[in-house]
């Protein structure tokens, strides 16, 4: 079995357990999963390297790929965050999503399948920033889910089920508010390099595509809701909300056009 | 030998009667219960609920009445009170497996005032290690109370009857943990004061709550809970500034009309920032005006509320308690298994014995018939045939013996089950010294 898919596996798992662990109540499953999560993350960092042939990563501007490593880099911040804090259940949207991104990823850790050719500097930054805001971003929605949930379950004075079974609103505020901060200046600094690379490439400023029309508006949503997160004073709640709504922009304008075009 | 519990409970006995014969030091009336002739070993169990004396005794008629004199004589602090249940009515007796089931339900918290509360474990393992130290208790109570501890612990595992707070305080503490990451750093606002809003800081505060301010219409009043809670007091016109400070607000103050409008909460929630607001209003009219919980970041919840979670997390209970009886009958079935076992080693020994005597002395003999050069051949038949007539001389004259019809029909099937005789060929089977 390649690293790759020891990779897929041990992601999978770490999705059942959190999604047991949750639908359970049984946060000793949770914390497994947070285990097996990490274990996932260190034979992906393996692939990665295995991807290269254990040199430094030169290629990474294949949709897939980028896909792969935001999943990894998504699993990582999260793995940072659940070191304190009652954070581990928020596994159960970050795992699948890890499994997700790597699953599809694969193809792109076969064999040959990334080419050998020289691919600009400019480039590799671009993909490296772009897939790291999209995990973070991605992180920020997950725990702007979670948010939603326990407050709905909150508001409707839902009897508390024993051991807290979603982590506090004050925790997932907390990751939301970091993940949006983090991964806006990377998405931005994405969309310099991304100029840079066009510049380099097209020897103009804006390259004419969807994917770029289409991370601008992106880019333009986030930077109107981390605006009204810290100038505006919004709530927890709303800013929740937006998490999840931007997000899904973003997954529509990266993802959705980089596979139909 | 028998396992005798006699005690009295919170089902039997009113407080009043219970208090009179708890008692705080264990070891000395441990020490009175084991000096009798009949009771080989003790545990005595003592809380604000039980009082339970648990004994292994050779002869139960006898300790049954040697514990209800030690409830009369050695546990009594003085007359019994007038409360109209004499305590030949509020003690009950359990022995054998009924005394097993009993102190495992107890330990499993299934058999307390509150359904699940944990603290009666700790009170069962502090009674038996008294028991332990004070030389009281031996091999067959250590293994009862070890077993004892396992089936809590499964219960406690395996189902949920501990798992959701039954008591307000305790409610309201299990909400704010849904909300807060930690208590620590976090400051509460008291509005008033009442058991149960006091029960629910105390709780918090527990959980670590840093700083609690106090708020009364009597200035004096607020002084003295501030002093108890090592607070700050103030007076009701700071109210929104102190709001605005706080994260959780806990309010039981008497009035006409809600002290905390939507509007008064409006303005606080303006300088708080995205901090969410904790609010349980216990009041009665209610303190805080209901279309507060319509604010973003407000959480706010009453009597109702509060009581309903507490009795659906009771109902919950109830439900779980069929789980947990399921396993402490099972555990307390396989130390009944234990103790039956135990109970057939003196049998076996006699047997043993018996056999041997019958052996050796049939070897003395065929060792005479095999100095006296008689064929060997002889001297073994003998031998063999000696043995196997004299072991089973006693049990077949036993059975041809039997006039009660239904006696013989038992230990004729006893018979058969102990020789194996509807079993397969004897030579396949392994003896039972042969047996890995």
């Amino acid at each position: 079995m390649s690293l790759h898919a020891l990779t897929e596996v041990l992601y999978l798992a770490a999705a059942v357990l959190a999604t047991l662990g949750l639908s359970l109540r049984q946060p000793r499953l949770s914390r497994a999963a947070v285990g097996v999560l990490a274990a996932g993350a260190l034979f992906h960092a393996g692939a990665f390297l295995q991807m290269h042939d254990f040199r430094l990563p030169r290629q990474l501007s294949g949709l897939r790929g980028a896909v792969s490593l935001a999943a990894w880099v998504g699993t990582l911040f999260f793995l940072f965050l659940a070191r304190r804090g009652r954070l581990h259940t928020l596994a159960v949207i970050v795992a699948p999503a890890a499994f997700l991104g790597a699953f599809f990823g694969a193809a792109e850790h076969l064999p040959g399948a990334v080419p050998r050719d020289a691919v600009p500097l400019w480039a590799q930054v671009h993909v490296l920033l772009a897939s790291a805001s999209f995990a973070l971003l991605g992180v920020a929605c997950a725990a702007g889910l979670l948010f939603l949930a326990q407050r709905r379950s909150l508001k409707r004075k839902q009897p508390p089920q024993g051991r807290p079974a979603l982590p506090p609103l004050e925790a997932l505020d907390r990751v939301n508010a970091l993940a949006i901060s983090v991964g806006f200046l990377l998405l931005s600094l994405a969309l310099v390099t991304g100029v840079l690379w066009t510049l380099e490439r097209e020897g103009q400023l804006w390259p004419r595509s969807p994917h770029a029309s289409a991370a601008l508006v992106a880019w333009g949503i986030y930077a109107v809701l981390v605006g009204a997160r810290w100038l505006a004073r919004q709530g927890a709640t709303r800013a929740a909300q937006s998490a999840v709504a931007g997000f899904a922009i973003l997954l529509a304008a990266v993802v959705g056009v980089g596979m139909l075009t | 030998m028998n396992l005798l519990l006699v005690g009295m409970n919170h089902r039997t006995a009113p407080l009043a009667l219970r208090e009179h014969y708890a008692v705080a030091e264990l070891a000395p009336p441990l020490a009175k219960l084991v000096d009798h002739d009949v009771i080989s070993e003790a545990v005595l169990l003592s809380t604000c609920n039980r009082v339970e004396a648990m004994v292994w005794a050779a002869r139960p008629d006898v300790a049954r009445l040697r514990l209800h004199s030690f409830f009369e004589r050695d546990l009594a602090s003085g007359p019994p009170p007038d409360v109209g249940v004499p305590l030949g009515d509020a003690l009950y007796e359990f022995s054998g497996p009924e005394a097993v089931r009993h102190v495992f339900r107890v330990a499993s918290s299934i058999d307390s005032m509150v359904l699940g509360e944990p603290q009666i474990l700790g009170q069962v393992k502090d009674a038996y290690r008294a028991a332990v130290e004070s030389g009281a208790c031996a091999s067959i109570l250590t293994r009862l109370y070890q077993h004892a501890f396992a089936a809590a612990k499964r219960v406690r595992n395996e189902t949920r009857v501990a798992e959701r707070p039954v008591s307000v305080a305790r409610v309201a503490t299990e909400l704010a943990a849904g909300i807060f990451e930690s208590f620590e750093e976090k400051s509460a606002l008291l509005i008033g004061a009442g058991e149960m809003i006091e029960l629910a800081l105390e709780a918090m505060r527990d959980a670590g709550l840093a700083r609690v301010r106090i708020v009364n219409r009597t200035p004096a009043r607020a002084e003295a809970l501030a002093s108890r809670f090592d607070a700050s007091a103030h007076g009701l016109e700071e109210l929104p500034e102190l709001i605005a400070g706080a994260d959780m607000v806990l309010s039981s103050i008497a009035g006409h009309g809600p002290l905390v409008t939507r509007d008064v909460m409006e303005r606080a929630l303006r300088g708080r920032g995205h901090r969410p607001l904790f609010v349980i209003d216990l009041g009665v009219p209610r303190n805080v005006d209901a279309r507060v919980d319509e604010l973003d970041g407000v959480y706010l919840y009453d009597i109702d509320d509060l009581g309903r979670v507490a009795e659906e997390n009771a109902e919950e209970r109830r439900r779980e308690k069929v789980r947990a009886e399921a396993i402490v009958l099972e555990e307390a079935q396989r130390f009944d298994g234990w103790l039956a076992a135990l109970a057939a080693v003196p049998t076996i020994r006699d047997l043993r014995a018996r056999a041997e005597r019958i052996r050796n002395r049939e070897l003395e003999r065929a060792v005479a018939r095999l100095q006296a050069s008689e064929a060997p051949q002889e001297v073994l038949e003998a031998l063999t045939r000696g043995i196997v007539n004299k072991l089973l001389h006693a049990p077949i004259s036993r059975l041809r013996a039997q006039e009660d019809r239904e006696q013989g029909l038992a230990t004729l099937e006893a018979a058969r089950s102990l020789f194996a005789l509807d079993e397969g060929d004897p030579d396949s089977e392994p003896t039972p010294g042969e047996e890995s």
